[in-house]
């Protein structure tokens, strides 16, 4: 499809300025994106690598080049593994989580009840707050002296839960947030492939005598999966990524047990000043997620069959 | 000059006296040197009286102090904005400009970005800046990373200094905490005379506060000792107030207030070695550190149910409220628990020194900031600044910060201005604590930060049950000596 656009663009241009023309077409149109990609990200990049080659902190000017050094620390790093360990642990339990909410709660507001217009709109809300204010606000009402969570739960008589204080919760607690707040995006992406699925389909199912689970089960869900795995890619990079909420709600205690990389790796850069280590351990967690990706990716298989509607 | 010396020492002696004339040096640092060079007093006075007349810092000087000579310079601090020092300096920052003509523009970051942003312009080829406050357990970091300009040469320009400065005023061991840094040494503090900052814009150190109205229905005297303070916390706990409290959540002030006031004042040493040795070994495993954090998990039946998770704020507002019986705590949160109207108990509160074990002396960690000129500032601002920075580090701000916001003042004056003792009982024990404070031994290498979180999680892991005092104790030394080891401080 882009390929065609561009053919187009290009013999137009061809045809309007010629062969020099086109380079300044080309130029003009890719210039400013390739500048602001050069500035913003290659810039960046290459910058960042060179400081994880290098044992700059807070108090030296300029580090010295140490080669491999900081990449081999972070591989003998027991935080780093208890940190990898944490991060697998909050990405897989909270996109698996709230793939399933969020594909239900399409299903159930596909049915079109009365009034669910503005129910969408009210759950929508959370993926609309800024992860950091989700993370101070969720820590006040958990709370455990004036927190409403453990007030209402007492309410009606259940114990106080100690969610942030105990390393039996405080990574569940994590998840549980973390689940209340997106999963309202994977329901607006999956809803919206509900909404543009072929009724026909259905129709035909029903005439072949197909109850609501077997349409469900053969019809629905395959049909939705290209949209679940977007939901599952975007939110799996997102999760990895979450630092913001890790960084007001829990601080990534008890005794380390929320520490995800990010916060590690903003513990490391910004409350030790270890630049080099920090800009090494952002590196490794950017391979972690091109091959999490790739993979991801491959096993999914988005085919293009299952998005031809 | 000295008529036996040899070639090296003449340069040495001529390249002091064009120091002298250059300002490279100070006229106190001049007096050390010549002394060592074996340079005799009458020779060191008439060099001293020959450069008088010549220093730069006099030229274009009456050698008479001008308040308003900078008037029309903008300035600009960069300081924290998690205590209530930008408050108090934004407060008056109109007296500031009428007295000085000198604008001073505020940029007050929380800490973590604070750091970040000093370092940043440290290091960049101009700073942003030409006042910048930093905390006392990053002056090796900051200081000793060469990047403030010396201040000596401004103290002793009576054209610079305000006639009524008295810097003798400025508590000792703030001064050795912020101020003073032997570069070429390495060495924070005593013994060295060279000054890079002010103590400002507030000092400060752990006492005990205490409720007088429960200690006296009970029949107790505030403890003095460690057994006391657990006895009293045995006796007082009820089902309303907790017999005692203490920093137990992952928390800074768990190690750096609670553990290591009772880790030294049960005769514990954090360090042994030094790190230009490379022998800089942690001292976790002793009876003593293993002691203090045995002393805060027997604590746990008697203080507030969810105590692990309380850092600063929980403990000012439980106490404030009436809900704990004793604790110790940063003497700046007097402000609070002694203001009517944020403290039900304001009334009710007294505070002592801290507690300590048998046959030691009370005594706690040194907080507090300085206040310096980057060496990067704009060269024509430095003595604008310097004018600020006397007039921010002042008696009369010392006291306002005192009266309007209980900051904890970086002067003895303050802390023993008569009318404001009777407003603030508390300020000499304040005032006491402060002076007699210790540097935190950690606080010389920059690894200051990562050791302290390494021994915050390890300690509120064994408060919530998840390991033995012993056990968080030996994790941390051995997470302590790697650090330690890779930071090139330990062999």
């Amino acid at each position: 499809m882009n390929g065609t656009l561009i053919e187009r663009g290009s013999s137009r241009s061809s045809w309007a300025f010629g062969p020099s023309g086109r380079h300044r077409d080309t130029l003009l149109l890719l210039g400013p994106c390739v500048a602001y990609l050069i500035v913003f990200s290659v810039f960046p990049l290459l910058y960042s690598l060179r400081l994880s080659l290098t044992n700059l902190t807070g108090s030296s000017t300029s580090g010295q080049f140490v080669g491999l050094e900081n990449y081999r620390d972070i591989f003998t790093d027991p935080h780093f593994w208890g940190a990898a360990g944490t991060t697998a642990l909050m990405v897989g339990s909270s996109v698996a989580i709230a793939l399933v909410l969020g594909t239900a709660l399409a299903l159930f507001f596909g049915l079109n009840l009365r009034g669910s217009s503005i129910v969408r709109a009210v759950i929508t809300v959370p993926m609309l707050i800024t992860p950091i204010v989700v993370g101070v606000m969720w820590r006040a009402l958990l709370n455990p002296d004036w927190g409403i969570v453990n007030w209402a739960i007492g309410r009606v008589g259940l114990p106080a839960i100690n969610w942030l204080g105990s390393t039996d919760t405080a990574l569940k607690t994590l998840v549980m947030v973390d689940v209340w707040q997106w999963t309202p995006f994977v329901f607006v992406i999956v809803f919206a492939r509900l909404q543009s699925l072929p009724v026909e389909i259905f129709e035909a199912a029903q005439v072949d005598g197909a109850h609501r689970l077997a349409q469900l089960r053969w019809i629905t869900l395959p049909l939705l999966a290209p949209a679940i795995a977007l939901a599952a890619i975007i939110r799996g990079i997102d999760a990895f990524r979450s630092f913001d909420l890790v960084y007001g709600l829990s601080y990534g205690g008890p005794a380390r047990v929320t520490t995800t990389l990010s916060f590690l790796d903003y513990q490391s850069g910004f409350d030790f000043q270890r630049y080099g280590f920090a800009a090494a351990m952002a590196y490794v967690m950017v391979v972690i997620l091109v091959i999490a990706t790739t993979v991801l990716l491959r096993l999914v298989q988005v085919r293009r069959e299952d998005a031809v509607q | 000059m000295n008529q036996d010396a040899t070639p090296n020492q003449q340069r040495a002696i001529s390249d002091m006296v064009q120091g002298l004339l250059e300002d490279r040096i100070d006229r106190r640092e001049f007096v050390s040197r010549a002394l060592i060079l074996g340079l005799s007093a009458t020779s060191i006075g008439a060099i001293l009286a020959a450069c008088a007349g010549g220093s730069s810092s006099n030229n274009g000087t009456s050698g008479t102090y001008d308040p308003k000579k900078y008037a029309g310079t903008q300035l600009h601090i960069l300081m924290t904005g998690d205590e209530n020092d930008h408050r108090a300096l934004g407060d008056q920052l109109s007296q500031l400009k009428a007295e000085t003509g000198i604008d001073l523009v505020i940029t007050a970051p929380s800490l973590t970005p604070l750091i970040n942003k000093t370092l940043e312009n440290l290091k960049a080829s101009k700073s942003d800046f030409e006042l910048v406050e930093y905390l006392g357990f990053l002056t090796t970091q900051q200081v000793g990373g060469g990047y403030y300009e010396k201040l000596n040469p401004y103290l002793n320009d009576p054209a610079e200094t305000p006639p009524d400065y008295d810097f003798n005023d400025l508590i000792k061991a703030n001064l050795n905490n912020v101020g003073y840094y032997d570069l070429a040494a390495k060495k924070l503090g005593n013994g060295a005379t060279d000054l890079y900052g002010i103590p400002g814009l507030h000092s400060g150190s752990v006492i005990y506060f205490y409720r007088k109205d429960l200690f006296a229905a009970a029949g107790l005297q505030p403890a003095k000792t460690w057994d006391e303070f657990k006895a009293a916390a045995v006796k007082l706990n009820t089902k309303d107030v907790a017999g005692a409290s203490f920093v137990g959540a992952n928390d800074f002030s768990l190690a750096t207030v609670d553990w290591y006031t009772r880790f030294i004042t049960t005769g514990g040493k954090l360090m042994l070695g030094s790190p230009t040795t490379k022998d800089f070994k942690p001292n976790l495993t002793s009876p003593e550190a293993v002691g203090a954090l045995q002393m805060l998990v027997d604590l746990l039946p008697y203080a507030p149910k969810n105590v692990t998770q309380y850092g600063f704020s929980q403990n000012v507002d439980g106490f404030s409220t009436g809900k704990i019986a004793q604790m110790i705590f940063w003497s700046t949160i007097a402000g609070p628990v002694f203001n009517p109207n944020t403290s039900k108990v304001a009334d009710k509160t007294g505070t002592t020194p801290v507690p300590a074990g048998p046959g030691q002396k009370s005594s706690a960690i040194l907080g507090g900031w300085g206040v310096g000129i980057p060496k990067n500032a704009d060269p024509a601002k430095k003595k604008a600044a310097w004018r600020a920075l006397t007039w921010i580090t002042s008696k009369k701000f010392n006291m306002y910060e005192e009266e309007k916001y209980q900051i904890d003042a970086s002067r003895n004056s303050a802390f023993n201005d008569p009318s404001l003792v009777s407003k603030f009982p508390y300020l000499p024990n304040a005032g006491t604590a402060d002076s007699s404070a210790h540097v935190i031994e950690t606080s010389i290498i920059d690894e200051f930060f990562e050791l302290n979180a390494i021994m915050n999680v390890e300690f509120n892991k064994a408060l919530i049950g998840g390991q033995s005092a012993a056990a968080a104790c030996a994790t941390t030394q051995s997470q302590w000596e790697a650090v330690l080891r890779k930071g090139g401080h330990l062999a």
